[in-house]
């Protein structure tokens, strides 16, 4: 595999995780520090690279005194994160095994444990993209492999869950994010996430426009 | 900011991978088993989903736990082969009824037929009223049924010890029974009228509809007393006076204007949640709230309008309205009087032809002088003329809502806007937490009659009998009697005091003061009454007196005292507060343990529910026979592992037949033996089927349906649980009376023509038992049924209560001025705001309900103890609370001081919660929270285990009272528990119990008892002064002088009450019936001596 496919996939891999972690559950220490010691990673997050909490208070501070608090108000109490609330007419969340994104899971054999994700339902936007980032982790070692045709079929896949999915509604919630944000942190992931999704859309419609054929 | 798609490719040089990155939420094992051929459904797409009713007998349904982790679809169904696999349920559905409020929604039953034991109570979709919603509380259900505090069978205070010792051995119910048994028969057997009041049946909030009265009617006791008058008797008989019917009965879903006083009804009232939904239903049309209430509740804060009067002051509000409806115009030119139904239907003519009671309104100064004529027209301009003093000025002024004129405009628009299409429910609030709270209602109906909104149609006010099923009274049939008990000989004083002969209901809450103040029973006895001095056999069911009522001190004095109570046994499904003080605690049946038939208007039909022993029902259609079929729900609920739980159906039926009446000397066993096997106790099937058969619709659908059958009434609504006689009940007092030619028919009774006497009036009377009963009313040529007054229409007038001593009152009425106020005391507030003098004094609102704690017994229930935590502070508007330097959170020392006689009654400690959401002046303070216990749990000789006593609901206090001083402190709150023994695969979760029960004050025991003088019932608010508590007093603390209290309920007896004397002939009118058993005009009539 060529460097220039091997490092986008990579990145492809890597933010699809890291976005669908931080706008899954709270962030834990580890977390944040992978995130603050790492210049790449936060350079994804300029407004809070400047923001002055991030010097005064501890780790453990920042988390319990203003991030957690924001993700509660952003995950679990003011905003829906779940597709079914965006998608259905009557805005109610689908959280049994009628829910189309768990039937489409169920289809690539792809189960989500609820209970770790500790979310009410599949298309929670944090399971979504990290269903993202499996595809991408699944065509990455498909690619290693050489079975470029493989590959091609699971990018196929991202395409249609990106276009059938993802992007009909993870865009107005996370729109909604940045405009009730409280904190930096979750502004900038949602900025992230917003732009990067977009961006790996634009990147697979161009793939998908010349047949699937990697420059490998 | 649009980032360029190479800055993403720093991801590719993060320090840490994605995989360490992610959650990692999924897994790829999936089972591979096939689930094409599984019967069972995802999650459904509505909420309405129900199983088919014809699959209710065995339907399959996942387990709960696996739903939440997708389905089905993911890991198959369990069994030996697929142990990962889902579990499936077996399930029998037994339909049943909830009982933790009044309202009778309908419950099923989730009977798992593996296990025998209830997995969950959901709703009912058959019946009509609740649509198979419920709220928090019937959900509940499950567990109230699986507490692992459950009383597990009878008890009985230890022998040697005292009542309140709590010290309690184990017995059975057959003892119980032969002890109680002995006691009521020697009792009854003497024969003499004092001992026809000496057996009392104290019902809480009874959920059924009539099998009680008839106990105590079977017996020929005058003992039925129930807690009406704590409740919902000013309501009561406001509505009584408009129309001789004690409840109104409104039809929300087509109304235009939902117009509540109160947040009953839409938050936790008569009869919500199905109300609520109705509410709902309306204003999803367009139909606009209001809500009259100091308190922003729930329902106020949705509202279109919130008017937050001075409680107790609503009446003028309304005689407002009626003043603009009488005087104004629509836009059209036409009057705003609904004057096709004023003139038809309300008894403006009694008045104008009453000159004697005309020429009083003059000297009241109502009027300015007599009408020149009888017409209607007159009628009108004299009723213009009497409620021109209240505009809107007055009502600013007198409601205290100055600088809220905008407000009223408001009200203005939506009232007129609605026309006739305005519903609205007179209960709790204005209408018992005040003295004249009745008078808040005959005001507020006045503007409802004017505008046509009382007829009774499509989204107006109707009238709650047109709608009500009462028969689970009528089993006679399947009796060895065959009929109706004889009328019952004796008026129990103890009731129904001399002072207060129109009561609506028994004066309850006084019974503890009665019975102490030897005083006033001698007053009467000398004046030729035989009242008793002592209750015999005191039986509270399903009720906890010492708490709920005012001044709960007395009570426990009174219940102690074994001179006064001889006897006593709750039939109490929970422990609770009075069983404490009880002899026997015998534990009865919840929602879905007991059988009943109940009826609920929440809508214009006549519908029935049906609750049941829901193990019982499953068992038996499992095949499984009781030993011995009259005892069939106690059998199964031990078989079955409940622990030895009874009913009161089958109770009540063998005691009277084999201990109260064994050998039928005394008249009573023929009304519970069995008439197809007479030497044991009527069955649930046989006695159920019986009443209900007379309802030709149910009766004619259940014969189809189950054309083999026994017993088809009874197994129709076992397997149905609801029925629905009749939909759109919609002004029956104009339906034409039945006539074949020569005679009238009513209810199927014929009273032949020549036998009808005609008034000039136009009401058709006849005689019947010697007294005159009107049937119908003759209007425009048509002779209709008319309303259930004695003139037929909707009375103005009351003219029996201008005769029963009342007459400035007859009309709807209220103090104009501030010289009024002591005139009419009768009808102004005890916490009205002339009585409040400082920045400390308040009015104090206590009686609205907590939607999850309504009635006591629903104390224990986890579910419902967590939501309900920290929920009941005192609201104190945030000024007020800023000028006395009280913050969120402070404790604060609440004082009682009565406005009749100024005596304190004490205080309690509770804390303070500053908000906009009540009207300033005004504190808020649920009454339905404080519950108490003195002892965590008790030993009993020979089991091994500790009951345990509330030990989720209530805290442990410390008790101290002397006679005339009582005090409450708390010890220690609620606990996880570690020592559950029974239901231990329902109670997994109590190690996380996290609330301490630490929120709440016993307030009751400080309120004094404020009888009020005409409607009896108890004027709940309290006019308090509140300072910050001090270092040593709790949150929970109360102290009561109760010797004051005492001296309060004397002092509203005799200051406000115009008692029998020796004019007085009845000891009540006679066409205002007693609410349960029917009474004998022996038992009417009276003679006072002048002594």
């Amino acid at each position: 595999m060529q460097e220039t496919l091997r490092i986008e996939q990579l990145s492809r891999i890597n933010l699809y995780a890291l976005i669908s972690r931080i706008l899954m559950n709270e962030v834990d220490e580890t977390l944040l520090k992978s995130i603050i010691e790492d210049e790449n990673m936060l350079t994804f997050f300029p407004s809070f690279e400047k923001w002055s909490k991030l010097k005064e208070l501890s780790l453990k501070d920042l988390i319990e005194k203003y991030l957690n608090v924001d993700f509660t108000n952003l995950f679990l109490m003011h905003l829906i994160p779940y597709e079914s609330f965006y998608r259905r007419d009557d805005q109610m969340m689908e959280t049994g095994g009628d829910n189309p994104v768990q039937a489409l899971y169920n289809d690539f054999d792809f189960r989500v444990e609820l209970d770790i994700a500790r979310v009410m339902s599949a298309d929670h936007i944090g399971v979504e993209l990290e269903f993202m980032y499996k595809l991408c982790d699944a065509e990455f070692k498909a690619l290693e492999d050489g079975e470029v045709g493989i590959a091609a079929d699971i990018a196929q896949i991202q395409y249609n869950f990106l276009k059938d999915h993802l992007l009909e509604w993870a865009p107005m919630y996370l729109l909604n994010v940045k405009s009730e944000a409280g904190t930096a942190f979750y502004f900038d992931a949602a900025e992230l996430a917003l732009e990067f999704m977009m961006s790996d859309f634009e990147y697979l419609t161009q793939l998908k426009e010349n047949g699937f054929k990697y420059n490998v | 900011m649009y980032l360029e798609r190479r800055t993403f490719l720093k991801g590719a040089a993060f320090s840490v991978a994605g995989v360490t990155l992610a959650r990692g939420v999924f897994s790829t094992d999936a089972v591979a088993e096939s689930v094409a051929e599984s019967k069972f459904t995802n999650t459904p797409n509505s909420l309405s989903f129900y199983p088919d009713h014809k699959e209710w007998d065995n339907f399959a349904e996942l387990d709960g736990t696996d739903w939440k982790r997708g389905g089905i679809e993911r890991h198959g169904v369990r069994s030996e082969e697929n142990p990962d696999g889902i579990l499936v349920n077996n399930f029998m559905l037994v339909p049943t009824v909830c009982s933790n409020c009044e309202a009778g929604c309908g419950l099923t039953a989730w009977v798992n037929r593996d296990t025998m034991t209830v997995r969950k109570y959901m709703g009912n979709p058959l019946h009509t009223g609740s649509r198979g919603r419920n709220c928090a509380k019937g959900y509940a259900v499950t567990s109230q049924m699986y507490d692992p505090d459950r009383i597990p069978f009878p008890l009985k205070r230890a022998p040697g010890s005292k009542r309140g010792e709590g010290k309690w051995v184990r017995v059975t119910w057959d003892s119980a029974m032969t002890e109680i048994g002995k006691k009521m028969h020697d009792t009854l057997k003497v024969g003499d009228d004092l001992s026809k009041k000496s057996i009392m049946y104290h019902i809480g909030r009874q959920n059924e509809n009539g099998f009680s009265k008839r106990v105590q009617h079977s017996m020929g006791q005058d003992g039925f007393n129930s807690h009406t008058n704590i409740c919902s008797a000013g309501g009561r008989q406001g509505t009584i006076q408009w129309a001789n019917d004690d409840r109104n009965s409104p039809d929300w879903a087509n109304a235009k204007l939902v117009f509540l006083q109160s947040s009953h009804a839409a938050d936790a009232g008569h009869y919500f949640q199905q109300s609520a939904g109705y509410i709902a239903d309306a204003r999803k049309k367009g139909a606009k709230m209001v809500v009259i209430d100091p308190r922003m509740s729930n329902s106020a804060g949705m509202a279109d309008l919130w008017l937050p009067l001075w409680p107790g002051t609503e009446a003028a509000l309304y005689l407002y309205l009626a003043n603009r409806v009488l005087h104004e115009k629509d836009k059209n030119g036409n009057d705003l009087v609904a004057h096709d139904f004023v003139k038809e239907w309300v008894n403006w003519d009694r008045l104008m032809a009453n000159k004697e009671h005309l020429a009083k309104m003059v000297g009241y100064g109502y009027i300015s002088k007599m009408p020149a004529g009888e017409s209607y027209a007159d009628f009108i301009e004299l009723a213009k003329e009497l409620y021109a003093p209240y505009t809107k000025e007055f009502v600013l002024k007198e409601c205290k809502i100055e600088g809220m004129g905008y407000k009223l405009d408001q009200l203005w628009d939506m009232y007129i806007h609605a026309g006739s299409q305005i519903a609205t429910y007179f209960w709790r609030a204005g209408s018992i937490g005040h003295r004249g709270g009745w008078m808040n209602v005959r005001a507020g109906f006045l503007s409802l009659v004017l505008r046509g909104a009382m007829r009774g149609d499509i989204g107006q006010t109707g009238l709650h009998h047109w709608q009500e099923i009462n028969l689970a009274g009528t089993g006679d049939a399947a009796t060895v009697a065959g009929e109706k008990p004889a009328k019952v000989d004796s008026w129990n004083e103890l009731m129904w005091p001399p002072e207060f002969p129109l009561s609506s209901y028994e004066m309850s809450y006084l019974l503890p003061h009665l019975l102490s103040d030897t005083e006033w029973q001698k007053k009467w006895q000398a004046k030729g009454l035989n009242v008793p001095t002592k209750i015999p056999v005191y039986i509270p069911r399903m009720y906890n007196p010492a708490w709920i009522n005012p001044d709960g001190f007395r009570w426990i004095e009174v219940l102690k005292d074994e001179s006064k109570i001889e006897l006593s046994l709750n039939l109490s499904p929970v422990w609770s507060e009075t069983n404490w003080y009880c002899d026997y605690i015998l534990p009865v049946g919840l929602a879905g343990e007991r059988s009943d038939q109940q009826s609920t208007p929440s809508k214009p039909e006549k519908r029935l529910e049906f609750r049941q022993a829901v193990l019982r029902v499953a068992a038996e259609k499992m095949g499984w026979k009781a030993k011995d079929p009259s005892r069939a729900t106690l059998e199964a609920h031990m078989k079955y592992g409940l622990g030895e739980i009874w009913e009161e159906t089958e109770f009540w039926a063998n005691m009277m037949v084999h201990h109260i009446d064994p050998d039928g000397s005394l008249g009573i066993r023929k009304f519970w033996a069995s008439k197809k096997d007479p030497s044991r106790a009527v069955t649930v099937p046989e006695y159920f089927d019986a009443a209900l058969s007379s309802l030709p619709k149910l009766s004619e659908t259940a014969k189809a349906a189950y054309p083999s059958a026994e017993y088809p009434v009874y197994e129709y609504l076992r397997d149905h649980g609801a029925w629905t006689e009749k939909t759109d009940v919609y002004k029956p007092q104009e339906e034409e009376l039945g006539f074949d030619g020569s005679n009238y028919i009513i209810e199927g009774k014929k009273f032949p023509k020549s036998e009808v006497t005609k008034d000039k009036f136009g009401t058709l009377w006849i005689e019947e038992d010697g007294h005159q009963h009107s049937i119908g009313i003759e209007i425009n040529g048509k002779i209709h049924e008319g309303f259930h007054t004695k003139s037929k229409k909707l009375e103005f007038f009351a003219e029996w209560f201008a005769e029963w001593k009342w007459p400035e009152y007859a009309v709807p009425v209220y103090p104009r001025n501030e010289g009024e106020y002591e005139k009419m005391i009768h009808l102004v507030t005890q916490v009205h705001h002339r009585h409040m003098k400082g920045d400390h004094e308040f009015a104090l609102n206590t009686i609205y309900r907590l939607p999850y704690n309504i009635h006591t017994r629903s104390v224990n229930s986890k579910h419902l103890m967590e939501i309900s935590q920290n929920h009941n502070p005192i609201w104190i508007y945030t000024k007020d609370a800023e000028k006395l330097g009280i913050k969120r959170g402070d404790a604060v020392k609440v004082k009682i001081t009565d406005t009749v006689t100024g005596l304190d009654s004490g205080y309690f400690i509770a804390m303070a919660v500053p908000t906009e959401a009540t009207r300033p002046g005004v504190l808020a303070c649920s009454h339905h929270a404080g519950r108490w216990k003195l002892k965590d749990s008790v030993d009993i000789p020979g089991f091994e285990h500790k009951l345990g006593i509330m030990g989720v609901g209530a805290p442990l206090y410390e008790m101290t009272n002397d006679g005339k001083t009582g005090t409450l402190k708390p010890v220690e709150g609620i606990h996880p528990r570690h020592d559950v023994w029974q239901f231990k695969e329902y109670n997994k979760d109590l190690d996380n119990i996290w609330w301490d029960g630490l929120s709440g004050s016993w307030q009751n025991a400080v309120a004094a008892p404020h009888p009020d003088p005409v409607a009896g019932n108890h004027a709940w608010h309290q006019k308090v002064s509140i300072e910050l508590a001090k270092a040593d007093d709790k949150i929970g603390d109360i102290m009561v002088n109760y010797e004051n209290n005492f001296k309060i309920y004397q002092g509203w007896r005799d200051k406000l009450t115009r008692p029998l004397n020796s004019k007085d002939t009845m000891r009540r009118p006679r066409h205002m019936p007693r609410p349960a058993v029917p009474l004998s005009d022996k038992a009417y009539a009276v003679t006072i001596k002048d002594v």
